[in-house]
């Protein structure tokens, strides 16, 4: 089986690919790509006159929430949204119910994301540092690790104890394993549900000061520097952390960080009266830090983009301010969101655009994915990308069954058309049919 | 849509003229034992999840001289107790066929929430920290009796500002009107950004307070202390306490009020408290006749009412439509 993707640009960041071309797929395997490939001789053929394409997307940051969160997500409704977002690899969180804190659980969301019913994309499981999230005694990282963990993190929990974080550090960098966290310093953020600012001190809500992200990260960053521990810190939202992360890598500690969009898209007033959709931890900000943040993504500080699918149902989300859970579904949003706002705005440029996306995150996490070099992914993972496609984001025809997304009824410029894993996993309704030709 | 009282932030200086005209309207005629508007037609729920005593009898008060009937519920013993969402309840008052509702709840936005699923008006009694708008109204129309008018008075906003829904509601209906707020407090009760709130921040209680035509007092709960934002009550007292002593440094005539309930000796001293100056009696008098003005006002609008507070773009509409697939969905049961 030979397809060819006929007249694409070919962007790999990973060999700083950015050409005009032709890529061909044989046997689940990319089999060669560039301007004068034998396009004779093919079985099928997809017309990408005019569109990316690119390494698989990699998302370092998604929730699944199975087990025990399906009417959130399911590992099969959840892989089917990565794969309509363009995603091939996906690292799913350990904040399930119970916490992926034993192999057994590793097993199940292996075995579950391989199923034919799953969206047939890789699923690379984060475990759980520490028993229950509790932050009080490690895991068994080792038989996780060789159960197939790709990184640790105690995600929404984050370790507050500073020896309890080091001794987790140290027992990774023995291990070869990354440690992700979500950076907040938990008593400075008790009751609060946004940022602290003038839109909280209007609403009446209880504030998350940024000195809470900013003390978190400044910590973690140090103890990755003296331990040597690979750290990645997961969004980031404040000019001040990035200020951070900046010297941190300037002293040569092992420090990544990520943003999702919402970060760089919405601040603190988009809150507008409670709505609950824009509840997100660590919180929106402000202009200025939005301003900073799209600085450091275009200068590298920030190294990639996760969409932080968090999904919730609706009766969870529909609840007074306080209450409601943080985050938003993301998976499917991610690429227009991205290109809407950093790529068509000149911050990003394609192929930075596509190593935020795919290449460094899968460098980070040492995924087999983020190349389209072939034999160095298990299977062909390409992702075709209209960049001009303008489309309205509608979270009632989304995959995933949670309809949590802020960016409903937004206007964006970019669309996933193809995703291939394999073979084609996700053809987008936008595709026009005559594009598409089996060759007899 | 129907018309809500969410929140004075929403409302226009002219909504709120109308409302305290009304308001004076209706006093004079209780007063002079005239009829005043029948609204016996209407069913108002009173939907109390936090304690309250003073507002809660002061609704029904303003409720039974309009001849509504009121159906209360007890948030205690209601469902919610058996893990029934806001929505639900809100969702299955509206189908009690109840015409509107006065609402409290512990949550900031709880009432916006409220609004957005229940068919009728909502009257907002207090949410969270976030505004308590007939509080607001009824202290305007205290200070409007005594001054003639707001525009251009100074007013003092004492105390815990950053917990306070009665500093925020307050402060947006005295601004809206033409007063100049000033809002006095330690900074561990202040919040730390203050734009958005039409006001400029004191620390000092002699420079928050000197040339004041009105002090309000906020009420400092004990359980502050706790939390490790003050030192002592002591402390407090000597350093924000209204009292004969920082009384001088107002203007002469001016109005001490309180929302109540009052902590006697923290933040008001029985001379600020039940002197000459203090109007907190009539204060909660008034209370009435602006909830009768307030439940006037919801229950009468014109079929063109002002638009509701702004949703996000994005989210105001889907967020209708499922409201309305709910209803068509329980009106076929």
């Amino acid at each position: 089986m030979r397809t060819l993707l006929k007249n694409g640009r070919i962007i790999d960041p990973s060999q700083d690919l950015d050409i005009v071309g032709h890529l061909i797929i044989e046997d689940s395997q990319v089999a060669e790509y560039g301007p004068d490939v034998n396009v004779d001789d093919v079985d099928e053929t997809y017309d990408c006159t005019g569109m990316w394409i690119t390494p698989g997307l990699v998302d370092p940051h998604v929730h699944l929430r199975e087990p025990g969160q399906q009417h959130k997500e399911t590992i099969v409704s959840g892989t089917q949204a990565a794969a309509a977002g363009g995603f091939t690899t996906i690292c799913c969180m350990p904040n399930t119910s119970p916490p992926l804190d034993n192999p057994a659980l590793v097993d199940y969301i292996l075995d579950k994301s391989a199923s034919p019913e799953a969206g047939g994309v890789f699923v690379a499981p984060v475990g759980a540092l520490t028993v229950d999230m509790a932050g009080a005694q490690l895991t068994d990282l080792y038989a996780l690790k060789r159960a197939g963990i790709v990184a640790a993190s105690d995600e929404g929990f984050p370790i507050q104890n500073s020896s309890m974080m080091q001794q987790a550090m140290e027992f990774c960098v023995q291990l070869d394993l990354p440690v992700m966290t979500h950076c907040e310093d938990t008593s400075l953020t008790k009751g609060a549900s946004m940022n602290e600012g003038a839109v909280s001190a209007m609403l009446g809500l209880k504030g998350m000061p940024r000195s809470a992200e900013e003390i978190a990260v400044m910590r973690n960053c140090l103890l990755s520097l003296h331990t040597n521990c690979q750290l990645h810190i997961m969004r980031v939202s404040t000019w001040g952390a990035v200020e951070m992360i900046r010297q941190a890598k300037y002293l040569g500690a092992p420090v990544t960080c990520e943003i999702c969009p919402m970060h760089f898209t919405f601040t603190e007033e988009s809150v507008g009266e409670f709505d609950t959709l824009y509840k997100i931890t660590p919180p929106l900000r402000t202009q200025l830090d939005i301003d900073i943040v799209l600085q450091a993504l275009n200068d590298g500080t920030i190294d990639c983009i996760s969409s932080d699918h968090s999904p919730h149902a609706s009766h969870e989300v529909e609840v007074p301010f306080e209450d409601a859970p943080f985050g938003h579904a993301g998976l499917e949003s991610t690429v227009g969101v991205t290109l809407t706002m950093l790529t068509h705005k000149g911050i990003l440029s394609p192929l930075e655009t596509i190593r935020k996306l795919s290449t460094k995150p899968a460098q980070i996490l040492r995924l087999e994915a983020g190349t389209l070099k072939p034999g160095e992914t298990p299977v062909a993972q390409v992702t075709v990308i209209d960049p001009e496609c303008q489309w309205t984001f509608d979270r009632h025809k989304t995959f995933s069954k949670s309809k949590n997304s802020p960016f409903h009824g937004m206007t964006l410029r970019g669309k996933t058309m193809l995703t291939f894993c394999g073979g084609e996993i996700y053809r987008d309704a936008f595709y026009a049919d005559e594009r598409y030709s089996i060759n007899e | 849509m129907p018309r809500n009282l969410l929140g004075i932030r929403h409302l226009s200086a002219d909504d709120i003229q109308e409302l305290l005209s009304t308001s004076a309207d209706f006093k004079l005629r209780i007063i002079e034992d005239k009829p005043v508007p029948d609204l016996s037609k209407q069913v108002v729920g009173m939907l109390f999840f936090e304690n309250s005593t003073r507002t809660r009898v002061s609704f029904e008060q303003a409720a039974h001289y309009l001849k509504m009937k009121t159906a209360n519920f007890a948030a205690g013993s209601s469902s919610m107790s058996k893990g029934e969402t806001l929505k639900d309840t809100i969702l299955t008052l509206r189908y009690e066929r109840l015409n509107g509702l006065v609402m409290r709840h512990r949550m900031s936005g709880s009432t916006s929430l409220a609004a957005r699923y229940f068919g009728g008006p909502v009257l907002n009694a207090g949410d969270g920290q976030h505004e308590h708008p007939t509080q607001a109204l009824g202290d305007a129309l205290t200070i409007l009796e005594r001054k003639g008018s707001l525009n251009g008075l100074s007013v003092s906003i004492v105390g815990d500002v950053e917990h306070s829904r009665v500093a925020r509601s307050n402060a947006w209906l005295l601004s809206k009107l033409g007063a100049e707020v000033r809002f006095v407090g330690p900074r561990t009760l202040m919040p730390s950004n203050m734009q958005h709130l039409p006001g400029l921040v004191h620390y000092d209680l002699r420079s928050g307070i000197e040339g004041a035509d009105v002090i309000i007092c906020l009420r400092l709960q004990k359980e502050r202390m706790s939390e490790g934002v003050l030192s002592s009550i002591g402390e407090y007292a000597s350093m924000y306490q209204v009292n004969r002593e920082s009384l001088r440094w107002a203007n002469r005539d001016c109005l001490v009020m309180h929302p109540g309930p009052i902590n006697r000796g923290v933040e008001v001293d029985d001379v600020a408290a039940d002197g000459d100056r203090s109007v907190i009696t009539a204060q909660i008098e008034n209370g009435i006749f602006v909830r009768m003005a307030s439940l006037y006002w919801v229950f009468t609008s014109d079929p063109k009412p002002a638009p509701p507070p702004t949703l996000t773009k994005s989210a105001a509409k889907p967020k209708e439509s499922k409201a309305k697939k709910t209803a068509v969905g329980a009106k076929k049961k």
